[in-house]
């Protein structure tokens, strides 16, 4: 029986196997692995917390995590910076479910409860500065369906059980999680188009 | 696919699946290609996204600060454990000699009545379009732990990809053609697979790669290449213990342009597009 052809990019390759050197204690691959990642864990951490000073001591957290995981790192399961981010996100969910003290801002939900249009100038307006990739996803959210667009940025951005998004819009559970699956799968079927 | 595994692969990548869920997922998705395929493109999804969010830096010292915390840590580390117990060293030191001896004898004994060692190999075997041409690599030092095995061989098809002038089997193939090489390592049944350029598909089509071993012939199915658009890219693959032993210098590879379920396939039945059933 067959197993999976595991894609590894160039850079996904490199990675793998900074991670590695990283769980044999080598310093200077951390150094490289920062170099790659800290920008885009930060941003995502800054997202996360809206708090640029807690994400600072959220990001160091993460690293060191990092640094002492990457020995049960396993590159048959995910690629090494989905296992960042997944480290980096459990960080800052914990942080935020420790603070919680008054009700959660939802990013988005202007948008959803108005016209499409406005929601995706919203966006627009936050990947202002962003590079070609960014514009690439910005037009592919811009695709996809307000409500599975709002559905998937609670889901990647925010602390909410699925439960909880679902009280917040007002929605059954099952019809967030077929959102949330829906927005992923169709946001892969926008990016993967020449 | 069905959309209950689907969810599943999407909430696996979002990191929303509770630890049971997610431990039987990954058991899952280890020997199921299909599911793999569409893990590691909405891993591909998540991170484009998270890329595209507007970019903070974070201050120029935090690595310093990151790295004093490591320190720390490597310090707490390398103390000595509590010592609960005496110890008797000295019968021990006793028993410990004896029992050094005893043990070098054997190995003496058993070394000399042993064939030399034979050192491990991996296969590297260059494809285009009509040919596979093999070559054998020694594999120095090789890690009998089959992940850090893993790591050696990516290491080492990492260093090939960066610099093909150290391909010992050059490709026949010209720049335009389709071409590539696999790098396998028969004791530990990993591998990886570095292409350079494939024709294009169509939808419902799918890149195909086997394994041929060319003393039997057997064929054996070793995964899909899940290829959207891209033409360029290395891949790593595994047999299945199952799939019967491997011999060093005995495979082959190729693969082919199939269509229809992507169920595990018994024997291919497209057009073989890169790489050859003989060599």
């Amino acid at each position: 029986m067959a197993q999976i052809v595991t894609p590894h990019s160039e850079s996904s390759a490199a990675e793998v196997i900074l991670l590695s050197r990283i769980g044999a204690g080598d310093r200077a691959a951390f150094r490289e692995l920062y170099v790659l990642y800290s920008a885009p864990l930060f941003s995502l951490a800054v997202r996360l917390v809206h708090d640029r000073s807690a994400a600072e001591e959220l990001l160091q957290d993460a690293f060191v995590k990092i640094w002492r995981h990457a020995i049960a790192y396993d590159a048959r399961k995910s690629r090494p910076f989905t296992w960042a981010v997944t480290i980096v996100r459990r960080t800052c969910i914990d942080y935020l479910r420790m603070h919680r003290t008054a009700p959660t801002l939802i990013p988005f939900a202007a948008e959803a409860a108005s016209s499409s249009a406005l929601a995706t100038s919203e966006i627009s307006r936050r990947f202002a500065d962003a590079n070609e990739t960014s514009h690439q996803v910005q037009d592919a959210l811009a695709e996809i369906s307000p409500d599975q667009r709002q559905a998937l940025e609670l889901a990647l951005y925010s602390e909410l059980t699925h439960a909880e998004i679902a009280r917040q819009l007002k929605q059954p559970v099952g019809t967030i999680k077929t959102w949330i699956r829906r927005g992923l799968l169709d946001l892969r079927t926008t990016l993967a188009k020449p | 696919m069905n959309s209950q595994l689907e969810e599943l692969a999407c909430f696996y990548v979002l990191d929303q699946l509770d630890p049971r869920d997610r431990a039987a997922f990954e058991a899952q998705l280890l020997c199921e290609p299909e599911l793999a395929a569409l893990v590691h493109e909405l891993e591909g999804t998540l991170a484009r996204n998270i890329r595209a969010l507007p970019r903070s830096e974070p201050p120029v010292n935090l690595l310093a600060r990151i790295e004093s915390r490591l320190g720390d840590i490597a310090a707490t580390d390398s103390l000595p454990p509590a010592r609960l117990h005496s110890f008797p060293w000295t019968s021990f030191v006793r028993w410990g000699v004896a029992a050094v001896i005893t043990l070098s004898l054997a190995t003496l004994a058993v070394q000399s009545l042993r064939r030399p060692s034979v050192q491990p190999l991996v296969v590297l075997v260059s494809l285009d379009p009509q040919h596979s041409t093999l070559t054998e690599l020694p594999f120095p030092n090789a890690n009998k732990d089959p992940d850090a095995r893993f790591v050696q061989l990516a290491s080492l098809a990492e260093q090939l990809w960066e610099n093909p002038a150290k391909l010992p089997a050059k490709s026949r193939a010209s720049e335009r053609d389709n071409r590539g090489y696999a790098l396998f390592d028969p004791a530990s049944r990993q591998g990886f697979i570095a292409i350079e350029q494939l024709p294009a598909i169509a939808s419902g089509q799918r890149y195909h790669l086997w394994i041929v071993d060319t003393s039997s012939g057997l064929i054996r199915d070793a995964g899909i290449l899940p290829l959207s658009g891209a033409t360029r890219g290395m891949y790593s693959f595994a047999l299945a213990a199952t799939a019967g032993p491997t011999e060093p210098g005995r495979q082959n590879f190729f693969i082919t342009v199939e269509e229809g379920p992507a169920l595990p396939a018994d024997q291919p039945r497209g057009n073989v597009v890169l790489g050859a059933r003989r060599i």
